[in-house]
């Protein structure tokens, strides 16, 4: 069954991106009767489509559009056209995440109150508290699986050698180490097989067992006629009534042809590069700074998690590609703890890259190589390691802004991100290696490697919650402070980024959202 | 992988006379050895014998694994010599590229790249180019051609794709022996 709208029906809700927020939307809106046009400006992939190589998974789905990195990081030289490393294909970056799912800190929702004024930095308290999400988080685990929490009762996947080496340096350190919380099947659930550790997770998950909206969501919500997916549909740009509420999405079918599709209520979920790009994009003469841009937030405010990775190389083999990519979570350094001489927490995630990508992280940009590097890659089987994943903190000049003269394949203005770290964050990642080498040293590590921070997976903040709307772009609903049927959802809503994944905030918000939308939509608010 | 790089890192007589012969070898493909004699023919066409061994080198001194065989590097530099011989711009990238190399070694050391015998010398000149496109462009072919290559991914005890043996479940993703 394959659903058409008419683009001229004003009645439908049109949602941007088909990832973990737009998916997620599209699916429970579509579950409660309501219709919705999902625009996804990437391919639609099957699973036959989906090999376990690196590379060419890598070419095959990530959002390779010219985009530009500047700003002191290092990022920006070693990666100056790829800020971040994400999906264009239906799915989003459902496909490419290793599925940590995780919930959020009661105090990570309360970063101002907690740690007061942060020089430097522009932390805010989100709107919404840890027991007003905790219903939808529940939601969210049950309705992607996730495995070792109540809401499944899922087993954990069995402990990898990956899991075992970082589990006994953080018992010899006295550290606190948990097998992950994944959203891969350990059990037959949801018309899904479980896991069979091929160690694929980012590169999309060739039998389905990780949760991805390109096989779940997006199917189901096809299933009930009151969704239609319209995939590689570039938006142009969103358009508004006199009256300041926007009306319809003019977007750029796959033969490139200019189509404008009514709206009754459009939701914008492209992550956080392309969804304040696109609110920035929208600008009009009512509107001179985009759209939902009162604050003069949208865009800034970038963050990507304080990240980084920690490969120690040991005498013996780990055969660390042997397991989920995620096996395990080092907690010890989650909480807020300014007695560490950085404000807010990291966890130290275990996971692993193949060859082909250890290659070209393990000491990225141009001069990694010669005969250090070729003798690190040499003990790839004895490597065990970390990717660092810290609360990052909000910084306006970190931000996206459209380039001023440069334009894409679509003639839209080349997105430009500008990020580097707040000292918060420098502290902290120090912080990171120091721990994790002292965690290698005590399992006799012959070298533990440093690798900066690689191309962003978690984006945001571009387009944050706000309790006032001269704070951030949206309420706590995810909903425009100044357009009232304009929503976001997806990462970019988040006022700050937490120590978590994101994706399981993304989902219970999306559930939360789809509640209120179709509240408002009853009580002919929107 | 065996390593023996202590060799080359200290200056070590027979082993600059090793080198030395075997950069001369090269330059009059003499029957060294089948597989430096197969990785230099394949560029004499489009760069010359002198430029296709100086870039054999040059590529074992980016990736150094002393236990990989030439073929493994030729493989990544017959294609981009096959290539150069159609494209005139990778042609001239290739063969100025050579040829600042050697003038940067006469400069430093009095003689071509291919008769610099200590590995930390010629990395010296390599760093000094390493920004360049024609670096980048070497790099970056031998980094999808030897880690990024099936055939060799054993060696380096990289599994590969393993969704059609039915992943690691029951291969052994849990076995661990010294922890």
């Amino acid at each position: 069954m394959t659903t058409k709208f008419d683009l001229n029906d004003d009645s439908l809700v049109v949602i941007i991106g088909s990832g973990a927020g737009g998916g997620t939307l599209a699916n429970e809106l579509a579950q409660k009767g309501i219709r919705s046009v999902v625009l996804e400006a990437g391919k639609r992939f099957t699973l036959d489509d989906i090999e376990n190589d690196e590379w060419k998974m890598f070419g095959k789905i990530s959002w390779l559009d010219k985009r530009y990195v500047e700003g002191p990081a290092r990022l920006a030289k070693d990666f100056p056209n790829l800020p971040a490393w994400i999906v264009k294909g239906v799915g989003g970056a459902t496909m490419h995440w290793a599925g940590v799912a995780m919930r959020f800190q009661q105090h990570e929702f309360k970063m101002k109150s907690t740690n007061g004024v942060v020089p430097g930095a522009n932390v805010l308290d989100w709107p919404i508290t840890l027991q007003e999400l905790e219903p939808y988080y529940l939601k969210a685990e049950k309705k992607m699986g996730v495995c070792g929490t109540e809401a499944t009762g899922m087993p954990f996947h069995g402990k990898s050698s990956h899991y075992k080496v970082i589990a006994e340096g953080a018992r010899r350190i006295g550290a606190k180490c948990e097998q992950a919380t994944l959203a891969i099947n350990t059990e037959i659930r949801d018309g899904r097989p479980a896991c069979q550790v091929n160690g694929f997770c980012m590169q999309g998950c060739k039998i389905g067992a990780k949760w991805s909206t390109m096989y779940t969501e997006i199917p189901k919500a096809e299933a009930t006629g009151n969704m239609e997916l319209r995939p590689q549909s570039m938006v142009l740009r969103i358009e508004h009534d006199d009256k300041g509420r926007v009306t319809g999405v003019l977007y750029a079918d796959r033969d490139g042809n200019q189509q404008l599709q009514k709206a009754r209520v459009v939701a914008v979920a492209g992550n956080s590069i392309e969804s304040p790009r696109m609110l920035l994009n929208s600008a009009s003469s009512m509107f001179p700074d985009g759209l939902a841009n009162s604050s003069g937030q949208v865009g800034q405010n970038y963050m990507t998690h304080v990240t980084g990775g920690v490969y120690a190389e040991f005498d013996k083999p780990v055969h660390m590609y042997k397991s989920t990519v995620v096996p395990g979570v080092v907690k010890q350094w989650q909480d807020n703890d300014p007695e560490r001489g950085h404000y807010a927490g990291y966890e130290l995630e275990i996971l692993h890259l193949g060859l082909p990508f250890m290659s070209a992280f393990l000491n990225p940009g141009s001069s990694g190589w010669g005969r250090e590097l070729a003798e690190s890659l040499e003990n790839y089987d004895k490597m065990a390691g970390f990717w660092i994943c810290g609360e990052d903190m909000p910084v306006e000049s970190n931000n996206i802004s459209l380039h001023p003269t440069e334009k894409d394949q679509y003639g839209l203005p080349v997105p430009v991100v500008y990020k580097t770290d707040h000292i918060n964050d420098t502290r902290m990642r120090n912080h990171a290696y120091d721990r994790s080498t002292e965690l290698f040293e005590s399992l006799g590590a012959r070298k533990v490697n440093y690798l900066p921070p690689y191309p962003a997976s978690h984006n945001m903040g571009t387009n944050r919650m706000s309790e006032k709307p001269r704070d951030g772009v949206v309420n706590k609903w995810g909903q425009s402070h100044d357009i009232k049927n304009l929503f976001v959802s997806d990462g970019s809503q988040f006022t700050t980024s937490g120590t978590e994944n994101p994706t399981l905030t993304i989902v219970a918000l999306a559930i939360r959202q789809a509640d209120y939308i179709a509240e408002q939509m009853k009580r002919r608010q929107i | 992988m065996n390593k023996n790089n202590t060799a080359e890192s200290i200056p070590n007589p027979s082993r600059r006379r090793f080198l030395a012969r075997s950069g001369a070898a090269a330059v009059c493909a003499g029957a060294l050895s089948a597989g430096l004699l197969s990785a230099t023919a394949w560029a004499a066409k489009a760069v010359g014998e002198q430029a296709s061994a100086t870039l054999l080198r040059m590529a074992r001194d980016i990736y150094p694994h002393d236990t990989l065989e030439d073929k493994y590097y030729s493989q990544v530099l017959t294609p981009l010599a096959k290539k150069a011989e159609q494209d005139a711009a990778l042609q001239t990238l290739l063969k100025e590229g050579v040829a600042e190399l050697d003038k940067r070694s006469h400069q430093r050391f009095g003689k071509p790249y291919l008769e610099v015998a200590v590995e930390s010398d010629r990395v010296q000149i390599l760093r000094a180019i390493e920004d360049g496109a024609f670096f980048q462009r070497l790099k970056g072919d031998l980094m999808m051609g030897i880690y990024n290559n099936p055939e060799l991914w054993p060696r380096f005890g990289y599994g590969g794709s393993a969704w059609q043996h039915g992943g690691y479940i029951n291969r052994g993703y849990d076995q661990i022996d010294w922890v």
